[in-house]
Parts: structure tokens; sequence; C-alpha cells
């Protein structure tokens, strides 16, 4: 079966290692993985697509050095291999402009501001794997620790 | 204002026709059956004409129209109360029915599975990298290797979705050429023109085709393999000579084109079941003589397969193109009521067809069908054509010499998708025109140049194919 994966890029260590702390709730059905960079997360995607496995959701900061978070989510939203992908911009430092072209051109799913709160990051990713999961075709029933209920009903009583 | 000046149009006339004294109809014995079904026949007709409805729709509303009016369970006003002389004999509601899952449906859902699961491991966007390699940069050969590539796809996938990939490898390519250069115009018509020609390869590679095996039955049956045997030398040679034609039409002034599709083949386990289950399936195809599966049966080994290892699961379910089943079905049903009904061999029977030189017969059918299929949907002309074309065939003794019904079916099934002269003639004509790269007078030009020799190779195919005893 394939594997779904959560990419989580932030120049900084410890802020990549809180998110994929607040996220371990998931680990049982899915793999979080940390890039410092875009470079580095374009180089995962690659690979994670080429196993023929999926890239659920891309939560990533904005300003980094190198490529910019809204900038690789741009490229990731025009890429037709990650039609699906899920989409978060966490950052406390986005401007006015960075944030209409994550809007405009970057389709972003959920913008989050610096500092988080655990629970309402835990809540979005949840509500966004669920959409993942049914836009995808893949079967719900076998990711219930993935899957938000409210979420499920609204999809599901519109769409069967 | 004009709209439902067509939808007046469309629903006047059968309704006269239905309410009119059946002695007004030049056929002896005619009955009350027949006359429903020549009244459904003109809404089929002027429906998909003036498309007042989507055309798919119109296929449906047949199926529904049919059900009602022609069966055993029709609603009470229309059955047969005992006081009318010549009521006629009903059509039976289970095969009408039965047309939304009649073989070829079958066969086309096979695919379209086909189809989609290359897209989705992304098996033709790769093919397309791989096979443009060695055409190398020189325009006019990459031109080719578009061209050989996009008939190639669409003779297994859909013409529609081939050009739209296609034309998006191409148009970044086009974006380079400098603003007066006609190789432009050469590059975004040859798509189209590629794929309409491409799709006469294989008997899915359009639905016309699939619409002609319904009546190449019994002794006048064409297997998948014949087919390809006569449809890819055709497309051979008509994609050269549109080649050509385009090169001095639209000459290229750009000295060099680089084509960059970017990607690698997908090793994953199901990407690898999609290369092979695809090459199995036009394997059995092309072998049907050995193993004794028709085409039919073996279009339905892909859609399990892909289905039980959930390469297609229920979302991309939810994708595929029902309404071009649909079309084709309506098409199945209104071929299904003429013929049972005995109306096409009724109405083919009142006109002495026999007096008439058998060339012209097939001139006069075939010309019919290119410029029908020039103004509306390609399927939609089979679906007119075909039935009462092949109550022709199949009553005309002086066809006999020259190939009889099957040559007749084959010359229209070609014709119909020779129509590629407007943006409306084709979906892929009508996206190649939405690039605005092309004008009108352009695409019409190659369109009819292309379609009418088109028609040509078809009579010398014909010719030839006789000559050697196919028939």
């Amino acid at each position: 079966m394939e594997k779904l994966y959560i990419i989580c890029v932030d120049d900084q260590r410890e802020v990549l290692s809180t998110i994929a702390k607040d996220l371990s709730v998931f680990e049982n059905d899915l793999t979080i993985e940390e890039c410092e960079s875009a470079a580095e997360a374009e180089e995962l995607i690659d690979e994670i697509d080429s196993e023929g496995n999926f890239v659920a959701m891309i939560i990533s900061d904005h300003v980094m050095p190198g490529k910019s978070g809204v900038e690789f989510l741009s490229d990731v939203n025009k890429d037709d291999r990650f039609p699906n992908t899920q989409k978060i911009l966490l950052t406390g430092l986005a401007t006015h402009q960075d944030t209409i072209a994550a809007i405009n051109s970057a389709s972003i799913n959920q913008y989050l501001e610096k500092p988080w709160n655990k629970e309402e990051l835990i809540k979005s990713v949840k509500k966004l794997l669920t959409q993942f999961i049914l836009k995808t075709g893949l079967d719900y029933q076998k990711y219930p620790t993935l899957t938000d209920q409210e979420t499920l009903f609204e999809i599901l009583k519109k769409h069967g | 204002m004009r709209k439902s000046l067509n939808l007046l149009i469309s629903i006047g006339i059968p309704l006269l026709i239905l309410i009119l004294p059946q002695s007004v109809f030049p056929f002896e014995n005619f009955t009350i059956i027949e006359q429903r079904v020549v009244a459904i026949f003109f809404l089929a007709a002027l429906f998909w004409v003036l498309e007042p409805i989507p055309i798919y729709a119109t296929s449906v509303l047949i199926i529904v129209l049919e059900l009602i009016m022609l069966t055993e369970s029709s609603f009470i006003l229309f059955q047969d109360n005992g006081n009318t002389e010549h009521f006629g004999i009903y059509l039976s509601y289970k095969e009408i029915m039965g047309t939304f899952a009649s073989p070829i449906i079958m066969l086309f859902l096979g695919g379209f599975f086909l189809a989609m699961s290359a897209t989705k491991y992304r098996l033709d966007q790769n093919l397309a990298r791989v096979l443009l390699k060695p055409f190398g940069k020189n325009p006019k050969m990459v031109m080719l290797g578009l061209m050989s590539i996009t008939a190639i796809f669409s003779m297994f996938m859909s013409n529609t979705a081939t050009t739209a990939m296609m034309l998006s490898i191409l148009t970044p390519v086009l974006a380079v050429f400098t603003p007066n250069d006609k190789g432009k115009v050469a590059f975004a018509l040859a798509i189209p023109v590629a794929a309409n020609i491409g799709g006469i390869g294989t008997p899915i590679g359009t639905p016309p085709n699939a619409i002609a095996l319904k009546y190449l039955i019994g002794e006048d049956l064409i297997t998948f393999s014949q087919w390809m045997g006569f449809g890819i030398p055709f497309v051979i040679i008509l994609l050269l000579f549109a080649w050509v034609l385009l090169a001095v039409l639209f000459p290229i002034e750009t000295k060099e084109i680089n084509l960059d599709i970017k990607g690698k083949f997908l090793k994953s386990q199901k990407a690898i079941i999609v290369y092979i289950t695809f090459s199995i399936t036009i394997l059995l195809w092309l072998t049907d003589f050995i193993h004794g599966m028709n085409s039919y049966v073996v279009a339905l080994i892909p859609v399990a397969v892909f289905s039980a290892l959930s390469i297609i699961n229920k979302e991309d379910l939810k994708k595929l193109s029902w309404d071009v089943l649909w079309l084709v079905s309506g098409g199945i049903a209104l071929g299904i009521a003429l013929e049972k009904s005995g109306l096409a061999l009724t109405a083919v029977e009142s006109i002495p067809f026999e007096n008439f030189p058998p060339l012209l017969i097939v001139v006069a059918a075939s010309v019919l069908s290119l410029t029908m299929a020039n103004f509306m949907s390609n399927t939609a002309t089979a679906n007119l054509l075909l039935p009462i074309i092949a109550a022709l065939g199949t009553s005309l003794s002086s066809l006999d010499d020259i190939g009889g019904n099957k040559m007749l079916i084959l010359a229209v099934t070609f014709a119909a998708s020779m129509g590629m002269a407007l943006p409306i003639s084709t979906p892929p004509n009508a996206l190649a025109h939405a690039t605005g790269l092309i004008q009108t007078n352009q695409m019409t030009k190659v369109g009819l140049i292309v379609g009418l020799s088109g028609v040509l190779l078809t009579y010398l195919m014909l010719y030839i194919m006789n000559l050697i005893n196919f028939f």
C-alpha cells in the first residue's frame, strides 16, 4: 500500500522539531519528514512521488534562505504530479504582498501564524488530511486516525 | 432567441411527423411503430445538428423516447389497442436498455481504463518524452515526431485527451517563435490533424469506428487486428501527406526547437502493473485469432485488473467520460430501432438504388458522411448514417463486386473521421483553435485538403482490399 507523507519545511531546526513533535499523534499512519530548505523539500517530494507514494501535505515557513515558502508552494501548486497535496503556510513574517501571492498563485489551503497553537495545528492538519484522502480516492476507512469526522460527513453527504 | 428557435424546430418537426396520418408516408405497409421511429430519427438528427441540448443528452433522450414509445412496456397511450391495422412489432425494452452496456460500450470502457491509468501513472508523458528524442531539434522533424506520437496515442486514448496533452507540451515551445513565423500555425494545426487521423488506426481510436463494428457482424466481421492491418498503413500515409502539406503551406523559419519534457518513468509496483497490463491488453487485441477472446472480452481485462488493484479507484471512476459512452449508446439504440422496426429496410427499398451505379452510391454516401461530420460530431454522424448505410449495404447486391456491405460501411466510417475543416468539427480542432494561434480559414484550408485526400485515400485502400479479396 502507498505511504502518506507530511513534509515540514523551515530553516530553523528547533521549529521543525516542534512541529514534528506536535504532529506525532499522526505518526502511526503516515511519515513526517523535516526539511531545512525548499531545495531539500523539492528533492524529497520528487523521490516520494517516483516511488509511487503520496505527498499528502506540505507545511512550509515563508522566509527562508534560497527559495521562499510561497515560491516553493506556488511551484508545487503548478506541478501536476501533486494535484491534491494540501498546502499550509506557517509563518510569522509574511508581508501583505506575500499573503496575496500565497493565496493567488500557491492556492494554499490554510494560513497559520507563528507562534501557533498545538490544538489548532492538529485540527487543521486533520481537516486537510481528510480532504486529501477523499480527493485522491483513498479508502478513508483505512485511516481513522487521520480523518476528521465533521469534514468527512461534510464531503460525503455532497459526493457520496 | 436563436436557442429557443433551435429548440422549437428540433421538437416541432418530429412532433409534426408523429401526428401526420400514415397515408402521407410514401411507403407500403407503413406501421405506426415505423412512423414513431421516423419521428425519433428526425428528432435525433435535428438535436445533434442544432444542439439545443448537449449531444450526449440527446442520446439519452432517444433511448428514453424509444422505451416510452416503441417497446412492449411503453406508455399506455402508445400501446397497441387492437384497433389499428398496421401497428407493427414492439421493440424489446431490455434490448434498448442493454445498449448502455453493449459490447461496443465495454470496448470503449476498456479503452478508457487503459487511457486513464496511462495518464495517472504518467506513461503517456514519459512515452512522449522518450519517443520524441530521436526526432532531434530540426523543427520539421520535431513536427513529424509530434504528429506521429499524437497519432499513436489517439489510437488508444481519446483524441481530445491526446490533443490536450500534446498542446500543453507544445505551448512553451511555441512561445519562443518569432511573432511572424508561420511555423506556429503549422505546429498548432499538426496536433489536431494528427489526432483526428490517428483515431482511425484502431477500433477503439474513435467512437465512429466502434459504431461501425456494431454493423460489421456475421460474415462482415472485422477483428481488432484486421482493422489495424488496414487502419495503420492508412494513418501513416495520410499523416505523412498532412506533414508535407503543413510544412509547405506554413514554412517554419525557426532553425532549432528544444522540446523539454520533464519526468522519468515511475517504477512503483502499481506503475509497473500498469505498463504490463497495457502491453498485454494490446497484445491480446492483436492476437485474437490465437486465444479466441474477441476484442470486447479482452477490453474488460484491464477494467478488472485496475479495479482490483486500486489503480483506478472510485474517485477516478467518477471521472470517466460517461458522456461519450452515452453518446454511443444512444446511437446504437437508434440503430436498433431503425433495424428492428423494419424502417431502415423499408426506406432503403423505397428508393431504387439498384439502378444507380454502385460506385456512385459509395461516393455519395462517403461525401455525405464527410460533409455531416464537418458540421456536427463525428460520432453523431456515424450514429445517424451507419444504421441506414448498413441496411443499404446488405440489401444491395450490386455492391458485391466492389466489396459489399463491409466496404460501404468502412467508406462511410473513415469519411466520418475526415470531418475536420472547422473548429466545431471535432474537439481536437476546438482545442487547437482555442490556442489563438490558428485562424479559422487556415484550419479550413488544411482540414478540407486533408479530409478530401483522406476520402480519396480510403477509396484507394478499399480498392486494394477488394483486389486482395479481403471482402
